[in-house]
Formats: structure tokens, sequence, C-alpha cells
């Protein structure tokens, strides 16, 4: 009787073999790695806008204060867009005859707001307010990265659950003082460790509660 | 994409579809939607994005304003609280109030100008409005309105008046006091408005009456009942006498069932007591303890004694009641009326239809009234209204009058208006916007200024108007301060000192032909102006918690003698006029008498209210009547279905475990709770700074479902229809239960709220597999809604049944009545709208926790004792609902534990609530 497999045949059994296991093994590491990339996140994504507002030049070359346009920070969940009027504070005066600010007295002449892509974005049912974080020392630099050098605005952070959570379980890592929350050339200072215990404990920040479900999700 | 509704058959082809389409959706990648942020152009002053403002405003019921406070977040309307300025809201609410943001949002409001049914134009209204009036001064023109005590409409109409000065105005209210307003002209020779000053009371007798059911006094009066709910002394011993159950007579301590013509006779009782002189009274056997006893103690507790009639009874019982009370002294307040009409509303009911049918009439405006519907058949409205050649209909619905009218004018909402009202005691407030117009709508004193011509006549002006001329000093000043309070100060009424006429006699009453039919306002729809509202037809009735319709109840004895079972499907026939519900018996209703509820039947309400239960108001020769005679009752050969949420799960006869009873003597030695804390096999829970905790006072409830449909506006709860409530699917976060007591020879009826408990052990949450079910540090056992993959076995391990199902996206694209898009403007921003497939409960008002939270630690405190209040807690009006901190010692429901009457429900099981209760205490007859 004729070899029924030429002796290559052992070779490829084996890798079958092999890659029978391995296969699903790759397919959820690589579904795991896709999770968390910034492909499914949009992290690092930059969106186009009506107006290509430049926070590196308002805030990194002007050094205007985040307050200045997001006026709701300090008060509410929702940090606040700044309505065209708040624009036209300043463009009433400077760049009156702006191309690229068209879209903005369009909008203040005929009352029409302007419509913005959304950046940074939680799903519906996380209930995130930016006002109990930046009055409990998270600087707006934490979340929102390197405003100041961003030319076009992006997603700084990945913003998946796990990533709140890292701060949730270790607020002492992130936290900084009051005063310079909205700084944002802030550094993490060589003695963070101890400084951000010190604060959590000043600012009576219950580490305990800040994981239960219902911080974020009601 | 098919449908995935579930009435859609899905056959094999669109199931592979279905798979097939599934499948290539896999190899896309699902990637999030983009979004847009839309900031404002000019964003108005003091304006947070996403925080909620508070207006104060004025809502009507009966046409009474009642203030209360609308709750708007980014410029909607979300939810009505009370106001505690105002006398008639107290800081509480009741369902109509709270239901007036879901008819705001009803897309089954009128949004335009309706000629014969097409939608016409403002110009063809105005060209046919000068065709019809012209070269007339008023002659042949008639104005239909409700009870307006309004002092901007009240100006409008004298306008209106002025401009057309032979009009005649007619003013009805379906829900109408004129048993009260004859019997003050008996007894004082004119129409007053007696307020009982019930707080004062020791003792209080009602005959018929119901000052704590739905009405524009209910509020203060179930204030004022809660003040005297105190165990001891002070306690006040409420009597009452009455054919069919209504909410005071659950709440009396000694009640009697009796046909509205032994109540005549008890009136009789004790006014002779009083030194009368009546004649003597017939009192049958069974009710002679009760009149000698409440006779006894109403002499004993002079000045501090009160005797109240029920508008079912003739005007001398009320007559005779003033006098009584002048005899005993009683706190009770006569105020003139706010009512600008001097005529009754059935006289100017009957009138209206007599001179249609005279034609006496060229045009007819029905300003913001119903009478098609309200009238009965018998007056045939409708025929004498289409005669009449230019009639015009303003209302928020295109309803019943509407048909019948050539011309239909679409009403602002209350929410949307500008405009003014008064409470029953005079007190003004002004009706404030909370929203622009959503449709091209105007306000009835706008329609009243246009057709006058004022052309560009805005609310706004006209209600500054009218207040400049009224208001001394600096009327900015005073405006200002109107607006911010929601009660123009100094406006209420100063009680009369009056003289009063000796009673005539009281006659016997007649021995009913038949049986009695004794008709109320529904306690969920009312007049059946609520009648499209999906949340108060899903709101139950108190007593049978039926929803979606109305039942006949009827006493067991007469259920036994006419061989009607629970849920038959009856006909009652009076005067040839047939009325088919499902018939209900209720334990302690008189023998004899029928129970109708009014306000259901509606044949034009919207897609909610249309067809939804019986005609009531249609019977009968006399409009608006209270009782009728000579009813005949028997099996119908339809089938009409009888809805009730309480059905559901059954007690197994442990009603006197749940809901607990004790009378006061009993209290000094009863035992709260066994004390026992055996050991569980469930997780120590995690303890945190606070511990939430409720306890609901059942002595104090009503039963008026305000902290229901509160909580439904509150935390976005869905309404599923009445197919899904006859499957048990109901989705309240709380509900009240309503419970018989048998006690001896009387019936105790008593009500118990019941939100989840918050278990500390719960047996919800070993039973999760996805730990959706879970503990946080402050002692709530929440629900994770994205980990929920309904399973349902938290619901089946629930003992209290307190966890609901979305079967469908109620709140979405399976919404009922497919109301869900129009409802998204309703919806709590702060809470989720929860979606397929996902288990859902009470969470105590977790985005009111959360907020408290934020704002105590964003100034480095903790949260104050009473700063924590939950949806249902803010509309109790008789504050049966304690919310707050077990970890302070001094917190109130810290203290309540602490009370003999206290008790845990269901407390063998070791669950540990966090909700707990206190039981419903009667007076006894023995107690000193």
């Amino acid at each position: 009787m004729a070899q029924l497999f030429r002796p290559g045949a052992n070779s490829i059994a084996v890798a079958v073999i092999v890659a029978l296991f391995a296969a699903p093994v790759a397919a959820v590491a690589l579904t795991y790695a896709l999770w968390d990339s910034p492909y499914a996140t949009d992290q690092n994504l930059t969106r186009a806008q009506p107006v290509p507002f430049s926070h590196a030049h308002h805030v990194g070359d002007l050094g205007l204060d985040c307050r200045m346009c997001h006026t709701g920070v300090e008060q509410a969940a929702s940090a606040g867009i700044p309505s065209t009027h708040i624009c036209m504070t300043c463009h009433s005066k400077i760049w009156t005859n702006a191309r690229m600010l068209a879209p903005v007295r369009a909008s203040y002449a005929s009352g029409k707001p302007l419509h913005w892509q959304r950046v940074n974005r939680v799903p519906d049912y996380v209930f995130f307010d930016h006002s109990i974080h930046v009055a409990k020392g998270i600087g707006c630099s934490v979340c929102h990265g390197p405003v100041q050098k961003m030319a076009l605005m992006r997603q700084a952070q990945p913003l998946t659950m796990g990533w709140c959570l890292e701060c949730h379980r270790h607020p002492q890592k992130y936290i900084r003082p009051q005063d310079d929350v909205f700084d944002m050339y802030w550094r993490t200072p060589f003695d963070q460790p101890e400084q951000g215990a010190r604060l959590v404990r000043q600012y009576l920040i219950h580490t305990d509660h800040l994981t239960d479900c219902s911080i974020c999700h009601r | 994409m098919p449908s995935l509704k579930p009435q859609s058959d899905l056959d094999r082809r669109v199931a592979l579809k279905l798979l097939a389409t599934a499948m290539a959706a896999t190899m896309a990648r699902c990637s999030r939607p983009e979004e847009e942020i839309v900031p404002y152009a000019k964003m108005p002053e003091g304006l947070v994005a996403g925080e909620p403002m508070r207006f104060a405003t004025t809502l009507a019921l009966s046409g009474y304003g009642r203030g209360f406070v609308g709750i708007s977040i980014d410029g909607r309307p979300i939810k009505i609280e009370g106001n505690p300025k105002h006398p008639f809201s107290l800081g509480a609410t009741d369902i109509f109030a709270e239901a007036e943001v879901m008819s705001l949002y009803d897309p089954d409001r009128s949004t335009a100008i309706r000629h014969d049914e097409a939608i016409a134009t403002w110009d063809a209204f105005s060209a046919d409005w000068g065709q019809a009036t012209r070269a007339q001064n008023g002659h042949g023109l008639a104005l239909v309105t409700n009870r307006v005590v309004s002092p901007t409409t009240l100006a409008r109409i004298a306008a209106f008046k002025n401009r057309y000065p032979s009009m005649r105005w007619y003013r009805y209210e379906p829900v109408h006091d004129d048993a009260a307003r004859a019997g003050a002209r008996l007894a004082f020779g004119r129409v007053v408005t007696s307020l009982p000053r019930w707080s004062e009371a020791d003792v209080v007798l009602s005959l018929g009456a119901d000052p704590l059911g739905h009405g524009p006094d209910e509020l203060r009066m179930a204030r004022a009942y809660a003040s005297r709910r105190v165990l001891g002394a002070k306690r006040q011993r409420i009597h009452a006498a009455e054919a069919v159950w209504t909410l005071t007579g659950a709440a009396a301590d000694f009640r009697i069932p009796t046909t509205p013509a032994v109540i005549v006779e008890i009136a009789r009782a004790v006014a002779n007591a009083c030194g009368a002189n009546l004649g003597s009274p017939q009192i049958p056997e069974d009710a002679e303890h009760f009149v000698e006893r409440a006779s006894r103690e109403l002499m004993a507790a002079r000045g501090k004694a009160l005797v109240l009639a029920g508008e079912s009874q003739p005007a001398e019982v009320h007559a005779i009641c003033h006098w009584i009370n002048a005899q005993l002294g009683a706190p009770v307040d006569h105020l003139p009326s706010q009512d600008a009409v001097e005529n009754d509303h059935a006289f100017e009911l009957v009138a209206l239809a007599d001179d249609l049918h005279a034609h006496r009439f060229r045009s007819v405006i029905v300003a913001d009234a119903n009478p098609v519907y309200d009238a009965p058949d018998s007056l045939h409205l409708a025929d004498g209204i289409a005669s009449v050649p230019f009639s015009a209909h303003i209302g928020l619905y295109c309803d019943e009058t509407a048909m019948a009218c050539h011309w239909h004018l679409p009403l602002s909402h209350a929410l949307e208006s500008w405009g003014d009202s008064r409470a029953l005691d005079g007190t003004a407030s002004i009706v404030q916007p909370l929203i622009q117009t959503l449709y091209p709508t105007r306000t009835r004193d706008e329609y009243l200024a246009w057709l006058v011509g004022e052309d560009v006549a805005k609310a706004y002006d006209l209600v500054r108007k009218t207040w400049q001329s009224n208001v001394p000093g600096d009327f900015e000043a005073n405006w200002r301060k109107a607006l911010n309070d929601g009660v123009i100060a100094n406006t209420a009424a100063t009680p009369l000192a009056l003289s009063l006429k000796r009673p005539a006699d009281l006659p016997r009453a007649a021995t009913p032909r038949g049986m009695s039919l004794a008709m109320s306002p529904d306690p969920s729809v009312w007049d059946g102006r609520f009648a499209n509202n999906a949340w108060l037809q899903e709101c139950s009735e108190p007593f049978t918690k039926q929803v979606w319709g109305n039942a006949i109840r009827i006493a067991p004895g007469d259920a036994e003698r006419l061989g009607i079972a629970d849920e038959d499907t009856v006909d009652v026939e009076i005067d040839g006029k047939t009325i088919t519900a499902p018939a209900i018996s209720m334990p302690g209703q008189a023998d004899g008498v029928i129970g109708l509820h009014w306000g259901q039947g509606r044949l034009r309400a919207g897609r909610i209210g249309t067809g939804v239960g019986a005609r009531v108001c249609g019977i009968g020769a006399h409009p608006l009547a209270r009782l009728l005679d000579g009813a005949v009752l028997r099996k119908s050969a339809r089938s009409v279905p009888f809805r009730s949420t309480q059905a559901h799960t059954r007690l197994e006869g442990r009603a006197e475990d749940i809901f607990q009873i004790a009378t006061l003597n009993e209290l000094g030695h009863a035992n709260a709770g066994t004390g026992r804390r055996p050991p569980s096999l469930l997780p120590v829970p995690p303890k945190g700074d606070y511990a939430w905790a409720m306890v609901v006072d059942t002595d104090a409830c009503i039963g008026c479902n305000a902290c229901v449909v509160a909580c439904q506006a509150e935390n976005n709860v869905p309404v599923v229809g009445p197919e899904e409530i006859s499957q048990g699917r109901d989705m309240h976060w709380l509900r009240v239960d309503a419970y018989t007591r048998p006690h001896g020879y009387i019936e105790r009826r008593g009500f118990q709220p019941v939100p989840c408990m918050h278990c500390e052990y719960a047996p919800c949450e070993p039973v999760c597999p996805v730990e959706a079910s879970v503990h946080d540090h402050e002692g709530l056992n929440v629900q994770v809604y994205n980990r929920c993959i309904g399973t349902r076995f938290c619901e089946a391990n629930c003992p209290y049944k307190v966890r609901r199902f979305n079967w469908f996206d109620y709140s979405g694209d399976q919404a009922y009545a497919g109301e869900g898009e129009a409802l998204k403007a309703q919806h709590n921003p702060d809470v989720s709208a929860r979606g397929r497939g996902v288990m859902e409960k009470c969470n105590y008002c977790l985005q009111r926790i959360s907020r408290a939270r934020k704002a105590a630690e964003k100034e480095n405190r903790k949260i104050a004792e009473g700063e924590m209040i939950t949806a249902c807690q803010a509309a109790c009006p008789t504050r049966a609902i304690h919310f707050g901190d077990l970890n302070r010692t001094d917190s109130d429901v810290s203290n309540l534990r602490k009370a003999p009457q206290h008790y845990v429900l269901l407390e063998e099981l070791n669950t540990r609530p966090r909700t707990t209760y206190l039981k419903r205490v009667f007076n006894s007859d023995d107690q000193g």
C-alpha cells in the first residue's frame, strides 16, 4: 500500500493542532487589545469642527482661563460649551473680519447656534459631573490632556470605565491642590505620594465609596 | 430593518433576513455615532446648562388655583413640586398637579385652528367671527366656560360683555358644589365658601363628605389631618357615615356604611342632640351605637367639634350642618365665594341646553370646557350646539365639544401660559410659564381679548394690567415678589360674620326606588379632563387598585343577592340608559348603593383616553347629579376586563402581618419588632458615611397616590398600557397597596406605600448571575442597568415584589400608544431611560442623593438632616414618608424606628429592610 501521507504531513498536523489551541486564545487576546486600543476608544481622534477653534492659540498663546468660556465647570455636571455671545465678547473687537470666523458671525446675526462635534464623550448612562471633580482637586489636564498644545481638540484619554476607575481607586496619584486645578502646566511633583495622600484627607475624599456603581450610574 | 414590535408576525423569511443582517453587522466595526454639541447662541441669564431651575406657578383644579413650583432643566419643564408658601399646596402636590408635565407634552394636544375638522387659518376664523357678530351688540351670543375665578379672565369676560352687552355667559363646573351652595343659601341667605380648620377639631363627623379626597382643598386638609395623627390624648377622633368608600372614610376611626337616606337621619339625630327638635330620627339598629357615640363625643368636644356634609347630601343637610357647627362652635371659616356667578352649576347647564334648543343663539363660544361630554345625553347638547350657525371651541384637545362646533381654537397649556388664579380662600397667584408655547396656541385670556378686537394683547400684559390696578405700592417690586413667592400677598379673603337662620324642617328622604347610584369624580382622571394623561390612567383607584377604566362598585350583600362575582361585567340600567363595566364588590359599602366614578368613557380624548371605561355622566335627567335612584343591576352579555395592579401577588391570608394595625390602647405595650438580629449567610453589607433609610407612616397615609405619580415623573417610569397591566407587568417603582381588615362588624381599610425595601441582606443580590444588583456604601441596593441581562431571578427572589422588568422598550420605540418620542422632552435628564430586557426598581431617588452629596462635599460638610428629600416624600400631603440617615442618632428616621408603632415588613425573613413602617392606629371605643 502506498503512503497516504507525505513526510511533511506530521509537521502540518502539529501546526494545525497548535493552531486549534492558539487561534481562540489569540483571537481573545486580540479582541482585548483592540477593545482598549485607540482604534476602539477614539483616543487621540481629532474631529473637524465648523470653526477650527484652537485651544493652542487661546490657552497656550493668550493664556485664557478655562472658566472664561466653560462657565458651568464649577457649578454643574456639564462644563458647558460657550454660547456664540461669549465668542463675540472678544471677536466683536478683534479679528472682526476673519474668514474663519464667518460661521460665528452668522450665528450671532441669525441667533442660530453653532453645531460643534463632540470630542470627549462618555456614554449616556455615565453621569459624570465636572463640578465635583474640579472642587476636589482634579485638574482639567488630567482628563483633557495638554489642551494648550492642541491646535484642534482631540480626545486625550481613552475614557473607558477602567481608566475612570484607576483614578477612583487611587485618587492620591492624580489629585492636586485646588488652586492648581485650572493650571494647564501643572506637573506631578516629586512628593506626589505624600502630597496626594494629604490632599485626599484634606478634601475629605472617601475612597471606599468612589468605586460604588451608584457614584456614576443611576 | 423590519419592526421588532411584538405584534409583528415573524415568519421564516424575515427571520432569515434578520439573521443575515446581524451576521453582516458583526463584520463591520460598531462605531459610536458622532454626536453634536449645540450650545446657545445667546445663553439666557442665570441659566447653567443641565442644572434645574425652579419657577413658582399656579395650576388649577376645578377652576381654583393651587400654587406649585415647576422644575425646568435646559428650558424643559420636567417636574412639578409643591410650593410651601401657597396655603393650598403647603409644599405638597397631588396626582393632577404632578401629571401636568405629561399633559404639556401630550402629542394628542390640539395644535392648529380647525374649521369643520380641517386645518384652517386665523384669517378665515377672523372673517367668520366678524361675519357672525357684525352689526350686533351680542344678541344671540353665548359664552360657555367652566368655573372662572381668575381675576384676569373675569376682567376679559367683563370686557367681552362690554363689547357685546346682550351676550349671555354660562358657567358650570362638572365637579360642582351646588348642594353646598344651596345649603349656605338656606343657612346664611347667601353663597359662602366654608373652609374647616381641621387641625383645630378634636372630633370630626363626616356625613358623606370627603375632605381628604381629591379636590382643590385636599392638600390643605390632608396636612391638617396629619398634624393630628399624634399618639395620645390630642389625637383626633373621626367618625364617618357614608354610602361608598371615600379616602376620608378610610381615614376614620369609626365608620358606618349607610344609604344616603340614613345619613339624613343621622344629621337629624345629631341636630336633635344639639337641641334642634326636628322630629324623631329613624336610625336603623346597626347605626344606633355609631350615632350615639358620635353625638356624645361631639357634644363633649364643644368648640373643637366639626360636622361636614358631603356633596351628595341635599341642601337641607348642609344647612343643618352649618347650624350644628354654629351650636358646637366648630372651627370653620365662612368666606365669600370666589365663584363669580350666582346661579348654580347644574342650573346653568340646563339653561344653556334650553336656550340652545329654543334657537336663541346665532353664535356660541365654548372656552376651555367640554359640555358635550359633561352633560347627560337627555340634554342633547351636541345637537343643540351643532344647530348654531357660528360655534367655536377653545380647548387643549379636539374633544367631544370641538366635534360639535364648527371652529376649534387650540389652547395653551398652563405651563406655557401667563395668567392668574385664586385659591378657595381667595389667595391670588400668578400662572407663570415655564416654556414658550410648543405649538401656535394662545391662552384663554388672549382669545377673549382677541374676540373683542384687542388684536395684539399678550397674556403677560393682560395679567400685569389686572394687577397694576389692584396692587398698592411699587408695582414692579411687588410683581417680582409675587412671581418669586408664587402668591400675591394679602389677597386671602377675611372670614365673614354671618347671621345664621334656624333650620327649617329636615325633609324625610323618600325610600329610593331600585338601587341608588352614588357618583363621584374619578380619583385618577377627575371629571374627564385628564383622561388622555397616561400617567393618570395608569394611576390606580385607591380601593380597587383598578387602572385604565372604572368599575361598578357594589356591596357584597348585593353581589351575593344578584349572583355577581368580582370582575363580572354588569349593566346598570337607569331611565333606559345603560352603563356597562366590570363589577367589584366592596366590603364596607352600603347595601342598595352602587358606586360609580365619572370621567371615563371619553369618546374623543385622544389615543390614551378614548374609549377607556364607561361614561357615567351621560345618564339621568339631572346634569352633574351625585345621586340617582331607580337603578337596576344585571349581568351583562358583554365582557369588559377589570384591570388592577394589586391582585398580581396573593397574600395567602397574611395581611395582618403585612399591614399592621393597632388601637391606641394596644400601643402602650406593643412590641416594636422582635428586636432579634439572627445571623445571616449573606455577606455583611458595606458601611459608609450615610445609612439611608425610609420610614413610611401608614397612619398618616390617606392613599391619595401623589407619591406614585411623583415617582413616575422623577424617575422616568414608563407607562405600559392596559394590555401589559393585565399580564401583571406594571412598572411603578412605588405602589400603594390597599388593605381591608374586617374588625368586628366594621371594615377597616388602610394604605401602604411600598417602594424598594433596600434590604441590608437583600435576597435579590446573591441570585444575580452578573452582579447587576449590588449594594453601595450608603446602604442602597442599586440596580446596574448596563450589567443586567434580564434573568429576572432577582424579581423572583424579592419577597416584597418591588422589582419591575422592561418586557418591551417601554421608554422608547415600543412606548404605549407611540408616546415615546414626545415624552422624551419630559424625561428627567439625571435618570437613565431603561431599555428593553432590563430590571429596574426604586433607588431612593439616587440622583437626588447624588446632587445633595455633591453640594455638601463642595462645602466640605455632611448632608444635613432634611436636606435630602425623595420625590415621593416631597409630594406627600400628609408627610407620611420620612427619609434620612440612620447613622445620625438624632435623625427623624432614627427616632421613628424607636416609636412604639414601628414595624418591619416580613421581619421574619431577616432581610433587614431600610424601608420600615409605622402601624395604622385607630382610636377605640373605650379609651379615656
